[in-house]
């Protein structure tokens, strides 16, 4: 009888605890303090076959571009703060400007500026998957075009 | 249940002077009237007296003393702070299963509600970069989500005039998609 009368306070009691501890958890989730900005520099061609083991992550998705061949130039991970920017040197003199924008709905808004010297080529934001990544090709390289893997990871 | 039987009921607290005035006129007067009633009241009387004796004779045998000084003792033993700490941890975790449900049922909520957050292998349906906005400088821009490899690209075609970073290096046609 006396367990049955503390029933309701003690039920009430673990749903608040349950509660705060889902709050701070949520919150914790929702509140980054920075990005991992990775940059993959890859060399995309015809010219052979090749394809580089250091890619095999990513094969699925270079696959979808039908390339025949596919080698990493370049790696770079930076973190950036939110609203802060980081560039990062592509190859043939451009530079790839990031700015992560916001983090919402578990993904990483960013904006993203490829310039070849001065000159703007591309401006764009995109919302990536915490911890995903995207695709940004299309500049010539070395007979070949420049495939950029660019991934966000909030932490 | 008939009168004799409520009466019966009632005997051995009248004869304990447990019952009320009034109660107690009812059972002594049905005593005084009814036979049966009458005989089990003696049998009652007498049973008691038989218990009260025996209970006197060995009362005198019995040793208190070794049981009260244990219960002193146990009132004033001091227990351990990591004892004390155990029992009031067991005693949160005795919670009767229905107190556990509600806040089970929360979590479970929460997890539905926000399972893109909570448990990222449910997020493939969603998995996909989204392009929010795009300016190439008038260049052609091609966009693509394949969904199989979750995969989205942005190809930018560098084929205006100066565009090119060198002589040498001729613009590629592009992938077909």
């Amino acid at each position: 009888m006396k367990l049955l009368k503390k029933l309701p306070s003690r039920v009430l009691l673990f749903s608040w605890l349950t509660l705060a501890a889902a709050g701070i958890l949520g919150a914790a989730e929702k509140q980054p303090q920075t990005v991992q900005i990775s940059i993959g520099t890859i060399l995309a061609g015809n010219q052979n076959d090749e394809f580089d083991a250091k890619l095999k992550g990513m094969e699925a998705q270079l696959k979808v571009l039908k390339y025949r061949s596919y080698r990493l130039l370049k790696n770079e991970s930076q973190t950036v703060p939110w609203r802060g920017e980081k560039a990062f040197e592509i190859p043939g003199g451009r530079t790839l400007t990031i700015t992560p924008q916001e983090f919402q709905d578990n993904r990483v808004s960013v904006k993203v500026r490829l310039t070849q010297g001065q000159k703007p080529l591309l401006d764009t934001t995109v919302k990536i998957p915490n911890k995903g990544n995207f695709i940004l090709g299309g500049p010539p390289h070395e007979g070949g075009a420049l495939v950029l893997s660019i991934s966000a990871a909030a932490q | 249940m008939n009168e004799c039987e409520r009466i019966e009921q009632s005997m051995e607290r009248w004869l304990d002077g447990e019952l009320g005035a009034a109660e107690s006129e009812v059972v002594r007067s049905h005593v005084d009237s009814c036979a049966n009633c009458g005989a089990v009241q003696q049998r009652l009387v007498k049973l008691e007296r038989a218990l009260g004796n025996v209970l006197a004779a060995a009362a005198p045998r019995i040793e208190f003393a070794p049981f009260w000084s244990e219960l002193e003792r146990r009132i004033d033993e001091k227990t351990p702070w990591h004892k004390d700490l155990r029992e009031r941890i067991h005693g949160w975790f005795a919670v009767p299963r229905t107190a556990w449900a509600v806040p089970a049922l929360i979590v479970l909520l929460i997890a539905v509600l926000s399972y893109d957050s909570y448990l990222p292998f449910w997020r493939s349906r969603n998995n996909s970069a989204t392009v929010v906005s795009i300016d190439a400088y008038g260049r052609s821009v091609a966009l693509l989500r394949e969904d199989e490899s979750k995969t989205t690209v942005i190809w930018l075609y560098q084929n205006q005039e100066g565009d090119d970073e060198a002589a040498e290096e001729t613009p590629q046609p592009g992938p077909a998609f």
